[in-house]
């Protein structure tokens, strides 16, 4: 159901309580007016009943035939308002109350009758006129203070429905609004949460039911701009991927024209200078090609390694291990060129799913560059630790050598890309950077000049499917 | 024996030495440098006829050299060599008043040539 009909829905539930609170209270109103038009009737009768009964004691005061008349002419008058007012009586205090009251009337106008047909006056039939007169007022006053206690009730039970209905309507109304309100912010939440994993790039779709309201409408756009911007990605990445084949290339032209360069000119020179070399000169001539072939054959290397990741062995390994390893493999190395080395290796670090021998060349890779960029007798910081989030582990290469200027630092991990000269390919940063992206880890940079560099790598902690209990 | 210097500068260590052998064989007093740096600063201390230089080299590259070179002596013929071959590296040097350009691999017999036109 869409939020606009939810909303629209529950306004009609709520004018439908108002509707039904004004209809019992219109109800109450008219049964209060009945009433009251009964009681003004009722008053009316009293008061003829008063002036009868009033006519009756003056004919027992003066004992004169005359004052009967009166009565009768009242009792007349009683029953005429009675008679006219018979459907509002009935309504008020019911047929068997009118019926009643109206014998009772007819009783005492047969008394009445009897005392004026009687010829003299007759003590009994004096005292039953004088108590069915009172009886017949004491009824009469009667149902007419019942009917005001039934008005009391009335206005009473009117304030309490009112007071009811008023907390039933804002109850309802409070419930209704909350109930959609948190609706429409768990809907808010959940499309924030997808624009923001998609901020971040990840271009995941909404999966499971899409509402059948506005959201599910925005859900649906959201999904589709989602697949758009990963379709534009992936033509982003592809024209990357062209664009650094492009650099790959020129890279690959001229680190390859280089030493071709070099054993095309030692030919040249060989054949021109054939007879005047001496035999150990021309071996020297013979072993440099041989050189150079060696250093086009280290550069397809590279490159094969480059293009093509071999396919991952992936084992549970301690990384305190493989830097033990990678130290015994490079000792040699910091021997001759006289660094010394700090080692921070935190033990029982969780175990991380990697490939030794990738990482290891990743590591061989990291220090002897940081070995390359230091002058002798400087100190090298190793260190592993677990990483900031805890489901990582990082290992740190910290060199105090010359550092990598500002400006070349976003190129570093691009192919090609080396601030060595002659010595490097270009290709050992780029590797890594593709071994470490491989392991789903990080590879991160900071230096700055004349103070150092320091690498940083970080690798998701291996995540047994056993979880131990 | 002539009486023409010649200065090759190239990251390249063979480039320089191979050159210098052969150029040698001509007669022409060779100096072999592996950066600008040092390049410029032998110039300042002995005149060149002609000078040799690679395009693309790390700190003070070819084109740097071709400019000092004809701000200071601007006599100084300069003949360009570089693996990094494109009409917008030859369209740049020929603006510094480059006199040749080569590209790698390079034809010794040719830079001969070059340099012999450039002495004439």
């Amino acid at each position: 159901m869409k939020i606009e009909s939810k909303i629209i829905l529950s306004n009609i539930v709520n004018i439908g309580l108002i509707l039904l609170i004004g209809f019992f209270a219109m109800r109450n109103l008219n049964q209060m007016q009945t009433k009251l038009r009964f009681v003004e009737i009722a008053d009316d009768l009293n008061a003829t009943l008063l002036e009868m009964r009033l006519i009756e004691k003056n004919y027992f005061i003066y004992q004169k035939r005359d004052f009967l008349f009166d009565i009768q002419e009242k009792i007349d008058k009683a029953e005429q308002s009675l008679n006219s007012a018979r459907k509002d009586i009935v309504l008020g205090v019911g047929e068997s109350n009118f019926v009643l009251l109206k014998s009772h009337l007819e009783h005492y106008s047969d008394i009445v009758h009897e005392v004026q047909s009687d010829s003299h006056i007759d003590a009994t039939l004096n005292s039953r006129l004088s108590a069915e007169g009172k009886m017949l007022r004491e009824f009469s006053d009667n149902i007419t203070s019942l009917e005001r206690k039934g008005e009391n009730d009335i206005i009473s039970r009117s304030k309490f429905i009112l007071f009811y209905s008023f907390f039933a309507i804002l109850i309802c109304a409070v419930f209704v609004s909350h109930f959609i309100s948190q609706k429409i912010l768990l809907s808010l939440r959940e499309i924030e949460k997808l624009a923001k994993s998609i901020s971040k790039g990840n271009f995941k779709r909404i999966d499971g039911a899409i509402p059948d309201d506005e959201f599910g409408s925005v859900m649906v756009a959201i999904n589709s701009m989602s697949e758009e911007l990963r379709n534009r990605e992936e033509a982003l990445i592809q024209s990357k991927k062209l664009a650094s084949l492009g650099i790959l290339t020129a890279g690959v032209a001229h680190e390859l024209t280089n030493p071709l360069n070099n054993i095309s000119m030692m030919a040249q020179t060989y054949a021109e200078l054939y007879d005047s070399l001496g035999r150990d000169q021309r071996i020297e001539f013979m072993d440099k090609v041989e050189k150079e072939t060696e250093r086009i054959k280290e550069i397809i290397k590279d490159l094969l390694d480059f293009s093509k990741p071999k396919e991952a062995n992936l084992k549970e390994t301690d990384i305190n291990t493989v830097m033990q390893k990678t130290l015994k493999l490079l000792q040699n190395m910091l021997d001759i060129s006289n660094i010394k080395t700090k080692l921070n290796f935190v033990p029982d670090l969780p175990h991380v799913l990697i490939d030794e021998h990738q990482i290891l060349q990743v590591l061989v890779n990291l220090i002897t560059n940081a070995v390359q960029s230091m002058q002798a007798g400087r100190t090298l910081y190793l260190a592993t630790r677990p990483g900031s989030g805890g489901d990582s582990v990082e290992i740190q290469v910290m060199d105090t050598g010359k550092g990598i200027p500002r400006e070349f630092l976003p190129h570093i991990f691009d192919p090609f890309f080396s601030t060595k000269g002659e010595g490097g390919t270009g290709l050992g940063l780029s590797v890594s950077y593709g071994i470490i992206k491989n392991h789903k880890g990080d590879i991160r940079v900071e230096s700055m000049v004349d103070v150092g560099t320091t690498f940083t790598v970080e690798l998701p902690v291996y995540k047994s499917k056993q979880m131990s209990v | 024996m002539n009486k023409y210097r010649i200065m090759i500068i190239d990251d390249e260590k063979i480039v320089g030495d191979m050159a210098k052998l052969s150029l040698e064989q001509e007669g022409y007093t060779v100096e072999t440098f592996l950066n600008g740096e040092a390049a410029l600063s032998r110039l300042g201390e002995q005149k060149f006829d002609v000078v040799v230089t690679d395009f693309k080299m790390k700190g003070v590259d070819g084109m740097e050299v071709l400019r000092t070179v004809k701000q200071l002596y601007p006599d100084v013929k300069v003949i360009m060599i570089t693996a990094f071959a494109n009409l917008d590296t030859a369209i740049e040097a020929l603006r510094g008043d480059v006199h040749d350009f080569f590209p790698k691999p390079v034809k010794i017999k040719e830079l001969k040539a070059s340099i012999q036109r450039a002495l004439s």
